[in-house]
């Protein structure tokens, strides 16, 4: 009792001041205040006037911002599993401890670390319609009839993005898995291997359950990424053609400068629920199947 | 056991899955810095557009940007950081909880919800266009997962070495910076690295807090380059090859610290 009231008493509580204002200043205040802005109608110079709900009912209403919804959510339906899954298989293909699998940990990674607006317009020169690396090395292979136009296209270039968006992260969600193989204790395949067990049955009783961490990491990051992405559409399609691609991130970001500012939060409240939501269901799900075992 | 001749057809097998995956991450690499070598006809190794690109498109005044924006922020984030995690880790009052709990479930909300009302607030700070805004930015987006890194190894760190100190005297400050922090070097490493590269791609926030022409950062220059020169593709591409290198050359240099920090914030997640 006298300790733990001696610990009190010597909380160096100024050493957290830094780390407190920078969250307070530039963190939790604009978060509040955006919800506060969001049931406003500021224009971002003039006086706010509080309009209630009204940005939320013209969010709904619109037919833009409905695409925007159902782009950003497409996407994130294709991306995350897409990200988690290609993790994992790479993981598991190159998690073998030999200079060749450490070098080729390394290239898979690099996207992960480049700009990822710098790589869309990369791969913007590749798959370019007509003009791309890809149509014209196509033309000269199959004949001028090879036609690749996936980006001008409306959804062949949402899954464009969703597997542009794979190609940059993988490597990402590799190296989480690849920390979570070498918690996996070899003796444990070994002995299973003695007792006949196939590969099959070694993954899913052995290194599935050890991933699980990992697997927790992973699901969560990409759900959240993958909804509020914004660099690699800007980079690939500026969400062409026409709004065919466009998510709310950028939806935000044009309605902000287009002195739709009060709007603007009011779509970004809209993001963070809809983000919200699948993160709160996904981390219940694994919480009560943790209890379970 | 399976027999030789399947275990090295499996080892085969993984041999050229590995090679067919790296060759689709290398070539787009591969494709871009033969682009900027090339002339405008086509291939050849023309060095001068990387001289061309960087003045057309202001590229080193852009760099400087990013490395100034990059350095400090990075370096308010390593103080601020270390010092909340040691707080957290060692003194858990229930404020101090609390503090922790806030700052783990802001990892949840991505930097694009809070840019618009973040814009407005810096409007009316000045803050626009301004190198401490972005800095001050920069390194609260990356505070919540730095101080969880770092929380993480502080509690890895036996009390008894900074006890000594204070017994000696010392104030939990003092006892802090002389005894604990050079302990926690690997994490810096990290923190120093991840973050720099992740502050030097920032284009989210750059693109709403950054918009007069001589304060853009490297990705704001190559994406106005772009629109301006699109034409040029070997321009663009000698301008974008100068925006990656230096996080391409750092990642390189310091992979191992790299990989450390990642992992470590997954295994414990």
């Amino acid at each position: 009792m006298t300790a733990k009231r001696a610990n009190i008493a010597k909380t160096p509580y100024p050493m957290l001041v830094p780390a407190a204002l920078l969250f307070g200043m530039f963190f939790a205040y604009p978060l509040l205040r955006g919800i506060g802005l969001s049931l406003t109608d500021w224009d971002g110079i003039g006086t706010a006037r509080f309009v209630g709900l009204d940005n939320f009912l013209e969010f709904f209403g619109d037919r833009r911002a409905l695409r925007d919804v159902s782009n950003t959510v497409l996407f994130a339906l294709g991306s995350a599993p897409g990200l988690v899954l290609a993790g994992l298989a790479l993981a598991l293909l190159i998690d073998r401890p030999s200079r060749f699998f450490r070098a080729a940990r390394t290239v898979i990674y690099l996207p992960a670390i480049a700009s990822p607006l710098v790589m869309g317009y990369v791969w913007y020169f590749l798959l370019q319609p007509g003009r791309g690396l890809i149509a014209r090395a196509g033309r000269s292979a199959f004949g001028p009839s090879f036609a690749f136009d996936w980006l001008s296209g409306d959804s062949s270039a949402l899954v464009l993005l969703v597997a542009v968006n794979v190609w940059q992260y993988a490597g990402m969600t590799m190296v989480i898995f690849l920390a979570g193989l070498q918690a996996v204790p070899q003796e444990m395949y070994e002995a299973a291997r003695l007792d006949g067990a196939g590969a099959w049955t070694c993954f899913r009783k052995i290194t599935l359950p050890f991933l699980i961490p990992s697997m927790k990491v992973n699901v969560v990051t990409n759900i959240i990424g993958s909804l509020s992405v914004f660099d690699v559409v800007m980079g690939l399609t500026e969400g062409g053609p026409g709004y065919a691609t466009e998510t709310l991130s950028i939806y935000i970001m044009r309605k902000c400068f287009g002195s739709f500012t009060g709007y603007s939060t009011a779509v970004a409240v809209v993001l963070f629920l809809i983000i919200l939501v699948p993160t709160a269901v996904y981390l219940r799900a694994v919480r009560s199947s943790e209890f379970e075992r | 056991m399976k027999p030789p001749h399947q275990a090295a057809a499996a080892r085969g097998f993984r041999f050229a899955a590995t090679a067919a995956v790296c060759l689709l991450y290398a070539l787009p690499f591969a494709v871009l810095l033969l682009l900027a070598v090339s002339g405008p006809a086509g291939p050849s190794l023309r060095l001068r557009n990387f001289a061309e690109a960087a003045r057309a498109s202001r590229m080193g005044r852009a760099v400087f940007n990013s490395a100034l924006i990059a350095v400090c922020s990075v370096s308010l984030l390593v103080a601020a950081a270390s010092m909340a995690a040691y707080v957290i880790a060692r003194f858990p009052t229930r404020p101090v909880r609390i503090f922790f709990a806030l700052l783990l479930g802001s990892m949840m909300i991505p930097g694009i919800v809070n840019t618009v009302p973040l814009y407005a607030m810096l409007v009316g700070l000045r803050g626009i266009n301004t190198y401490w805004a972005m800095i001050v930015v920069c390194a609260t987006n990356a505070l919540p997962f730095a101080v969880f890194l770092y929380a993480g190894f502080v509690k890895a760190v036996p009390r008894e070495i900074e006890e000594a100190a204070t017994i000696d005297g010392c104030s939990p400050f003092a006892a802090f910076r002389r005894v604990v922090f050079p302990t926690l070097a690997p994490v810096t490493a990290s923190v120093l690295i991840l973050n720099g590269i992740g502050i030097w791609n920032n284009y989210g926030q750059a693109v709403f807090f950054l918009q007069a022409r001589d304060m853009k950062t490297a990705p704001l220059a190559v994406s106005m380059f772009f629109q301006q020169y699109g034409a040029r593709w070997n321009l663009v591409a000698a301008a974008a090859v100068i925006a990656l290198a230096p996080a391409v050359l750092v990642f390189l240099a310091c992979q191992a610290s790299f990989v450390k920090g990642i992992s470590a914030g997954a295994v414990k997640g």
